[in-house]
């Protein structure tokens, strides 16, 4: 069950795309600033040579642009392994990281934060929103006599869908003058005014949440059978099962906290990567997380740059590409099928 | 002999007043006008008007039409000093956005909006629901979305005072509130030290800035400002940070809301490890004015002329 070496070759080649695309990627910007002069700032800051730039075009680069590119491939990254594992523990090609609620819930929290006037405490609000979120969704299973999958999704779907009201109601009965622009765009999801601080946060999510999963790739592949075969396989599925929930939760909880409820990296990113490789979990996680992390560091730098000097809600661009790319996956999968 | 000329001149002063005040001719009715893509027809002067945010009512109350005023819903803040006391018995509808029954209730003849979108079937109704019902509807021009407005000036905004003056056959008060504005504006002086400016007005992760045709827009080219922004051809925009940084403005103007105020940005502007190295961030160079004054209306001119004064006491070091 060793993955043969056209995986490594494939493995190889997305870490190059992915170390190429962010090179190239800082070099884009509403500044104009020459990609000499980008990279010779980067290797200032790490330690060589002399910043070429002012000081406000040096800050440009480091402070707003390099966190940016580098918080856009974490979350995407987390996002599309978070999706994955969704998918296969819920047995639902349907699922994303926010199926049980956890995005409506971070929403929920953001907003009731930024209304107590505590704006940047907003992710704070939004990590304690999902989590919340979930393990009501996850109670309410329980209570329904068992955390099955399909019970957890209509929970899910509950919870979702009380918590989109009460946002929806405290917008609406709070929005003074321009106030709701904040929360639009959270809502929408987007990676503007990133700092290196919620870059360390999406980088210390996936360390903290990121192994357990991508060890778990043998039961996950035992898991997609289904819970007899996976026992037989002497594997225990309810410790596997809350230990992938735990991580995913978490994992997600923080992508959200960050960047907001940004749709469809989660959903496609998974479903692309296994028509392509298959559903063997040892080389789907890792790939999902190479592939998501590209997609959204793109997508992120045509949100960014591509209506200089205005900045479009990255949200809005994962769903312009996600979605034509779901409906050509879903073809794809009729003729392989 | 001193005294007779002063008495010639006062009698010519006043001679020249009435002679003014000849020249407006009252109103005729039936009276239309076109106001944003809607002709409104007036049988007479609207006697029960609601006035929906801030720039409609304070328009009305400078022209001394306090008592035609039966509510006002969703206004923005506080009333200027000088329409204060003229404002203190209004009937609030609704801190938001009333609705239609609400604003119904109150019987008006006339509903003068701040903003397009509060002709919506679920704000105060829409504009042919409501004149079917012999409800005038006006629309403040500069906000006119179903045609897009050209680039605001100030002349714009005296054409709305006019016509406000004309709907209320109180041309004389309408002429002497743009006599007073003009007068302000001329002597203006705008800033010759070629200094550029962005206009913040909401938002932390994505700021929400002035672009080049509304009322900000209007007053920077007033101070002598740059708008870093004022090619675009749009009233306000999403703006990326690092456009901002990239331009470095040379000040930076604060809208003071009350859900938003100017020390809540100064204090963001100081903590973001990027904006703090902005030159108008580092030597605090920040012009203030009260969100109702930044929206299309009266307050423009006198918001004009006190940032004008708070833009003068800005220090420079020479280059």
């Amino acid at each position: 069950m060793t993955p043969g070496p056209a995986y490594a070759l494939a493995y190889a080649g997305l870490w190059l795309v992915l170390i190429a695309s962010a090179i190239l990627a800082i070099t884009f910007g509403p500044a104009h600033i020459s990609a000499s002069d980008v990279w010779a700032v980067v290797l200032h800051h790490l330690g060589w040579g002399d910043s070429p730039v002012s000081r406000l075009r040096d800050a440009i680069v480091w402070e707003l642009r390099l966190p940016r590119v580098l918080a856009a491939i974490g979350i995407g990254s987390g996002l599309a392994l978070s999706g994955t594992v969704m998918q296969v523990l819920t047995r639902n090609p349907l699922a994303d990281p926010y199926l049980l609620g956890l995005s409506s819930g971070a929403a929920l929290g953001a907003v009731i934060f930024l209304l107590a006037g505590a704006a940047l405490l907003m992710p704070l609000g939004a990590f304690v929103g999902s989590l919340t979120a979930l393990a009501l969704a996850l109670l309410i299973a329980r209570l329904l006599g068992g955390a099955t999958p399909s019970r957890a999704i209509l929970a899910g779907i509950c919870i979702a869908a009380l918590a989109s009201a009460m946002t929806s109601l405290l917008i609406f009965w709070s929005a003074t003058g321009d106030s709701y622009r904040e929360i639009l765009s959270w809502l929408m999801g987007s990676l503007s005014g990133t700092t290196w601080a919620d870059t360390g946060l999406v980088g210390l999510g996936l360390v903290l949440c990121a192994p357990a999963i991508l060890f778990s790739g043998r039961g996950l592949d035992a898991f997609a059978f289904g819970d007899a075969a996976a026992t037989g396989l002497g594997i225990d599925i309810a410790r596997l099962r809350w230990t992938l929930l735990a991580a995913t939760a978490l994992l997600t909880g923080v992508m959200v906290a960050i960047g907001g409820a940004i749709g469809f990296v989660g959903l496609v990113v998974p479903h692309a990567v296994r028509l392509a490789v298959g559903s063997r979990h040892r080389v789907l996680l890792p790939m999902s997380m190479l592939v998501g992390g590209i997609f959204m560091l793109w997508t992120d730098t045509a949100a960014r740059s591509l209506f200089d000097p205005r900045e479009l809600p990255v949200g809005i661009v994962t769903a312009l590409v996600g979605a034509p790319a779901f409906l050509l996956i879903l073809l794809r999968y009729r003729r392989v099928t | 002999m001193r005294l007779p000329a002063f008495t010639l001149a006062t009698v010519l002063v006043a001679l020249a007043a009435i002679g003014s005040t000849a020249v407006q001719a009252a109103t005729a009715y039936p009276l239309t006008v076109q106001n944003c893509g809607v002709d409104v027809t007036f049988d007479r002067a609207p006697q029960r008007a609601v006035t929906i945010k801030s720039t409609a009512t304070e328009l009305l109350l400078s022209l001394g039409l306090s008592d035609r005023i039966v509510g006002v819903g969703f206004q923005d803040g506080p009333l200027p000093d000088d329409l204060a006391a003229a404002g203190a018995g209004l009937k609030v509808l609704s801190d938001k956005l009333p609705s239609q029954e609400v604003v119904l209730e109150a019987e008006p003849d006339f509903i003068y909006g701040g903003w397009e979108s509060n002709f919506a079937a679920d704000g105060v109704g829409e504009r042919p629901t409501l004149a079917a019902l012999g409800v005038g509807t006006y629309v403040a021009p500069a906000a006119c979305r179903s045609f897009k407005p050209p680039r605001l000036t100030f002349e714009m905004l005296f054409g709305e005072i006019e016509e406000m003056g004309a709907i209320f056959d109180v041309e004389s008060a309408a002429a002497a509130l743009v006599e007073r504005q003009k007068t302000s504006l001329a002597v203006l002086v705008p800033d010759a030290r070629r200094l550029t400016a962005v206009w913040y007005s909401s938002g932390t992760k994505t700021p929400y800035v002035s672009g080049g045709t509304n009322a900000p827009a209007m007053i920077m080219r007033a101070l002598g400002l740059d708008n870093i922004f004022g090619d675009i051809d749009d009233g306000w925009i999403s703006a990326s940070w690092e456009a901002i940084v990239d331009a470095d403005p040379d000040v930076i103007v604060l809208v003071d809301a009350a859900w938003n105020s100017a020390e809540q940005k100064k204090k963001l502007l100081a903590d973001n490890p990027i904006t703090s190295r902005l030159d108008a961030v580092v030597n605090q160079r920040y012009l203030i004015i009260p969100f109702p004054a930044s929206e299309a209306g009266v307050r423009n001119v006198p918001a004009a002329v006190d940032m004008a004064a708070q833009l003068a006491a800005l220090q420079f070091p020479v280059p």
